[in-house]
């Protein structure tokens, strides 16, 4: 909302800097967005022109010697310069001069400028070049100089010659502020501000002659929507540009002038906050306003001429034979006020904030009336809008005043009274202030209060629709107290009472583990947006079927390309790989901790935690991924980590695994399948892996346990088997694991693994294959000899013979 | 024998001075006190002597063994550190060459790093962390909270719809309810979370972005406890020398309602570009819960209060690092986060 300085001293003594102010209107809630000065132009001053001669090198440009305040040691003029092609200035003219770091309205910056061989040391200025009008200036419209009518000192700066040189205050509204969606509204708080108290404006009732009822009707078919509507007749109107001083406010606070019936609209409009309609009475058939639903596809033309498509959910202003009017968002075309208009029917109304909300969006336009109805307007305050509108009709001489108000209101607004506690708004803000220092506060803002016991009673004044009368009333006065007294005076307390332990919850610390171990292992932390494209699941080859596809849709996404919550966090980091690619970051290990949502039919959809990690690049490889998960889950202390075959069909064929934790999959690792790497563009293989993190939490061991260092040499072992070549390393691990052996054997591991490459080489016979592997030997108690080494070796030989038809190699 | 036991040591110790390397060094300590050598002769020798030139050549001998001996050693001792004295010379390197990094490096996102700082200095102050679902019902995000259908405030936030009831949260403020509504009071909480905004991405907007809140329920809290706390915390968080302060807002959940600003971080509150000359930097919302939150959550609103305050984490990131995008944390570009 902008609040033009000049509008504000029409009701408070300013007295203090711009910024004072604004830290003090930002201390009561009111922040001061932009302080914006009134003369968009800088650095133009006024000049009187000694002397003009003609350009010795151009027809059409002359050169002025101009006086701009300027004195040398001597207190001699010392003139300055000007070319000009302005054929409307004469010697002794004083107009105004930009000079060099001039900035004009229009943003161009001046400095002094050689025009065909004479330097020129600025510019001179008319309206256009100031951004002003008639309005701000008589002869500032024309298309030409500037002439200044009245006498000023050169060297003046040009704002303040003009009187322009004050501000507009662009003020950022709460919502709960309704009332300040007006200049009265800012003007109450400004004053208290200022330490003063705002006089409220009596507005002077103009009785009129005859009856409206004459002239017009108006029924309200849907009370619920229009809760209330007013109006007021006029008539023998005079259609023409309203006052210089009423244009120059509308102006001031962005408004366009228009004529002075609908300029009277709009002055109201920001002065009251309450938007108000002037209808053509002549338009109107029969006179007769007819508040009703519009009908399905019944269309509209608004002022700007644009047709609009009604429904039958939206409020119409009709005759009886057609829409006049959009309620709350525009007049119609066909009744607009023109040159012609002869009488006018004024319109206030009340509308059902929800409905002009839903109206304006389903519409696609919204105006400052919709704006502020959509926000709350109120019923007492529309009947003062008319009564102002009304007053202004007479002062401005517009045209001759109708008698009787029209007002179809279903209920009458009553005055509405509250009791505070007066202790508990101390309790509240931990304040000891009296009755009576409350009641000043309030009063300070136009709300009258008064001290009735150890209460406060508070006659809410009508535009403070904000105050509740209920369970919220000592809150809302604490709010109020609280602001006006000043959240600074409060001193600061520790809270008291029961003292807390504070605790970081299991699952958060593991988070906090799992995070530290991935970044150790080299991987950097993603954030990836949860939106995601119906598209990705194509790209990565999900069957029809897939659990992944069972995903959330937005009702209003940014596009049909983020309008699915995502159910894997592949795709996201896939992504991120290819851009980290493509940058040549020289980084491919990344990982996510992120929910996903699976859809529920209707309520909420089930929620998972994952974690993605993922690696590209050169050295990488399904081992080292696994390698990465290995070492992550043994540090978590997961229980029984197993690895089969399987996994999701964006996972290479050859290159996937499920990982079990005590028997239950909690995530699958593979290598990228290249056609999914082809959708996603990336060129070098990559691998993935993704984790349920909440179902790896449940098989973590919840207390790690010391267990003594081994006292005895470890004894460790190579051995390389003939195995049948679809022999897997798990296979070898299991069988070794179920072999009754004397003494522990760890850490069993396969480092080779040999084909030959034609059927018996290395002795190898065909549909074989060779596998070394590494194992520990060792004894709680005692240094193991040779016999019992040999004895185990033979024992684990015999098991890897027995389950894989294994023979030593010799 | 005598002479012999003086010649030995003689050329011995004229042999020494010649000695160029460990070898020769070995050679001339074998030729001389080895099992062979020439001085072991000698004492080998010595059986035929009589009882009393025996001991006497005896002594004489054990003098120059253990001089020789003893010489040896420190000849020893001495090549060898001039040996390692060349080698350390001839291993010296460059060490201006740039240094191996082949060990790719971990990093977390800044969002993270953020998060536990404030997190930790609310557990510090005695609140619990509590979490609840992304996606919410519009019961908890809005009507529970003093926002009922058609609230003007609803526009505040633009808000992701699923259905009429359930939706994207705005805010972690439905953790409030859920808090509210399962824990038995008095408590403290601190919720993290991600929440989603219909605000399409540019460099101070994202769409998805980091809240925290902190939500204290109990029977005496003041409006001068919030301001303790949120001063303490706004220490614990951006240090010792930033102050606060609340200034009056508007949130339909809380009444009163703060924002609050810190001392700008950049100028220290002097005034700078970053704080547009006003030396404070709006970081959060806060105030006393509304008693309808609270009753709509099944507490009395007469015998329970409480406070809350939300913070972006996104927004203290920025701040923090000096980050001018906000589209860089949601990115995953290892530049960006190898620099934090």
């Amino acid at each position: 909302m902008k609040l033009p300085l000049k509008w504000l001293k029409d009701h408070v003594q300013y007295n203090v800097s711009h910024q004072e102010f604004a830290t003090r209107m930002l201390l009561r809630g009111f922040e001061v967005a932009e302080i914006i000065p009134e003369m968009k132009a800088t650095g133009v001053f006024v000049c009187t022109i000694d002397d003009i001669e003609q350009h010795p090198n151009a027809e059409r440009l002359r050169v002025c010697s101009v006086d701009v305040g300027r004195r040398d040691e001597n207190g001699e003029k010392k003139n300055i310069t000007i070319v000009t092609n302005a054929q409307n200035v004469k010697a002794g003219d004083q107009v105004p001069v930009a000079l060099d770091g001039a900035v004009l309205a229009d943003g161009m910056e001046i400095h002094p400028t050689k025009m065909r061989g004479v330097v020129s040391d600025g510019m001179f200025c008319g309206g256009a070049e100031l951004g002003i009008g008639d309005a701000e200036y008589e002869g500032a419209g024309a298309d030409s100089v500037l002439v200044l009518n009245e006498k000023h000192e050169n060297g003046e700066p040009i704002e303040r010659a003009l009187e322009l040189d004050d501000v507009i205050f662009d003020i950022e509204l709460t919502p709960n502020r309704t009332d300040c969606q007006s200049i009265l509204g800012l003007c109450r708080e400004a004053a208290s501000a200022l330490g003063q108290r705002m006089a409220e404006p009596e507005i002077k009732p103009v009785e009129g002659v005859g009856d409206a009822s004459e002239y017009a009707g108006v029924t309200v078919l849907n009370e619920t929507l229009c809760p209330r509507y007013l109006a007021r007749v006029v008539t023998d109107l005079k259609i023409e540009p309203s006052p210089k001083w009423m244009q120059l406010r509308l102006k001031l606070a962005g408004l366009r002038p228009i004529n002075n019936i609908v300029d009277i609209t709009n002055f109201v409009l920001l002065e009251y906050g309450h938007p108000m309609h002037a209808f053509d009475l002549a338009c109107i058939k029969d006179g007769q306003i007819v508040v009703r639903n519009a009908h399905d596809k019944e269309i509209v033309t608004t002022l700007d001429g644009k047709e609009r498509e009604m429904s039958a959910d939206m409020l119409l202003i009709a005759d009886p034979a057609k829409g006049v009017g959009i309620a709350g968002v525009m007049g119609g075309l066909n009744s607009e006020i023109t040159e012609k208009t002869k009488v006018t029917l004024f319109e206030s109304a009340v509308f059902l904030p929800e409905n002009i909300r839903h109206t304006t969006r389903r519409l696609r336009h919204s105006t400052d009336s919709s704006a502020r109805f959509t926000k709350g307007v109120e019923a007492v305050n529309a009947e003062k809008a008319i009564a102002r509108a009304i007053e202004l009709v007479e002062q401005l001489g517009a045209g001759r005043v109708v008698g009787g108000l029209i007002d179809v209101c279903a209920k009458k607004p009553a005055e509405r009274t509250v009791y505070a506690d007066i202790a508990h708004v101390n309790r509240i803000l931990n304040t000891e202030l009296s009755g009576e220092t409350m009641a000043e506060l309030l009063s300070s803002i136009n709300v009258p209060a008064r001290v009735e016991g150890d209460k406060l009673k508070i006659e809410v004044p009508h535009f403070r629709v904000d105050i509740e009368s209920g369970l919220e009333t000592d809150w809302d006065i604490a709010e109020e107290v609280g602001r006006l007294y000043g959240y600074d005076n409060i001193a600061p307390t520790l809270m008291n009472g029961d003292t807390f332990q504070g605790r970081l919850g299991a699952s958060f610390a593991r988070e906090d583990e799992i995070k530290d171990l991935m970044t150790a292992m080299g991987f950097m932390e993603l954030y990836n947006y949860n939106f995601t494209s119906p598209q990705e699941y194509d790209a990565l080859l999900l069957d029809e079927n897939d659990e992944k596809r069972r995903t959330v849709r937005l009702r209003n996404p940014f596009g049909e390309d983020q309008s699915l919550m995502r159910t894997t966090l592949v795709g996201g980091i896939l992504r991120t790989l290819r851009l980290n690619a493509n940058r040549k970051t020289g980084h491919g290990r990344f990982f996510e901790l992120g929910n996903v949502h699976f859809d529920n039919n209707d309520d909420l959809p089930e929620e998972r935690r994952m974690l993605g990690i993922a690696c590209t690049g050169a050295g990488e490889s399904f081992y080292t991924l696994k390698g990465v998960i290995e070492q992550l889950f043994a540090a978590l202390g997961a229980k029984e980590l197993r690895f089969e075959r399987g996994g999701g069909e964006y996972l290479h064929p050859g290159q996937k695994a499920v990982i079990l934790l005590e028997g239950e999959r909690v995530g699958e690792l593979g290598g990228v399948h290249p056609r999914v790497r082809r959708s996603f563009e990336l060129n070098a293989p990559a691998y993935i892996a993704e984790i349920d993190f909440f179902k790896l939490l449940s098989h973590l061991a919840s207390e790690r346990k010391f267990r003594p260092l081994p006292k005895f040499p470890i004894v460790p072992r190579d051995l390389a088997i003939v195995v049948d070549e679809k022999t897997e390393a798990q296979q070898i691990t299991d069988a070794i694991a179920a072999a009754k052996t004397a003494v522990t054997v760890e850490n069993v591991r396969v480092f080779d693994v040999f084909y030959p490459k034609e059927p018996g080489e290395k002795g190898i016979p065909e549909g074989k294959k060779s596998m070394a592997f590494r194992f520990e030997l060792r004894s709680e108690d005692h240094t193991l000899n040779d016999e019992e080494i040999n004895r185990t070796v033979n024992q684990i030989l015999k098991a890897l013979k027995f389950r894989l038809d294994a023979e030593l190699r010799s | 024998m005598l002479e012999e036991l003086a010649k030995i040591r003689e050329e011995a110790l004229k042999k020494l001075e010649k000695v160029q390397s460990e070898a020769e060094l070995t050679e001339l300590n074998v030729n001389i006190l080895g099992r062979n050598g020439a001085l072991t002769g000698i004492l080998r020798g010595m059986a035929s002597l009589a009882a009393d030139e025996r001991a006497k050549l005896g002594k004489e001998a054990n003098i120059v063994k253990q001089e020789l001996a003893s010489m040896f050693e420190g000849a020893k001792a001495r090549m060898e550190e001039r040996a390692e004295e060349l080698r350390i010379r001839a291993e010296t390197i460059d060490v201006t060459l740039p240094g191996v990094t082949d060990i790719p490096f971990g990093k977390l996102s800044p969002l993270t790093v953020v998060y536990r700082q404030i997190r930790d200095a609310l557990i510090g102050l005695g609140f619990t962390t509590f979490e609840g679902p992304e996606v919410e019902y519009d019961d908890y995000n809005f009507t529970k909270l003093n926002l009922p259908l058609n609230h003007p405030a609803r526009d505040m936030q633009d808000t992701f719809y699923v259905n009429d009831r359930v939706l994207l949260r705005t805010h972690t403020s439905p953790c409030e309810a859920r808090a509210l509504m399962t824990l038995e009071p008095p408590f403290r909480v601190v919720i993290p979370g991600r929440v989603f905004r219909v605000d399409e991405p540019d460099a101070s907007h994202s769409p998805v972005f980091m809240q925290m809140e902190g939500l204290v329920v109990d029977k005496h809290l003041t409006f001068a406890d919030l301001k303790g706390t949120i001063d303490t915390f706004v220490k614990a968080v951006f240090g010792e020398n930033v102050r606060s302060r609340l200034r009056p807002s508007y949130f339909p959940f809380t009444e009163p309602s703060a924002e609050v600003d810190i001392s700008c971080t950049i100028c220290g509150g002097k005034g700078c570009s970053s704080c547009k000359g006003t030396g404070w930097m709006e970081i959060m919302g806060c105030g006393m819960t509304n008693p309808h939150e609270i009753e709509n959550c099944g507490l009395d609103p007469h015998e329970w209060n409480a406070f809350a305050f939300g913070v972006g984490v996104d927004r203290v990131a920025c701040l923090k690092y000096g980050i001018n995008d906000i589209r860089l944390l949601y990115e995953g570009d290892a530049r960006f986060l190898r620099q934090l």
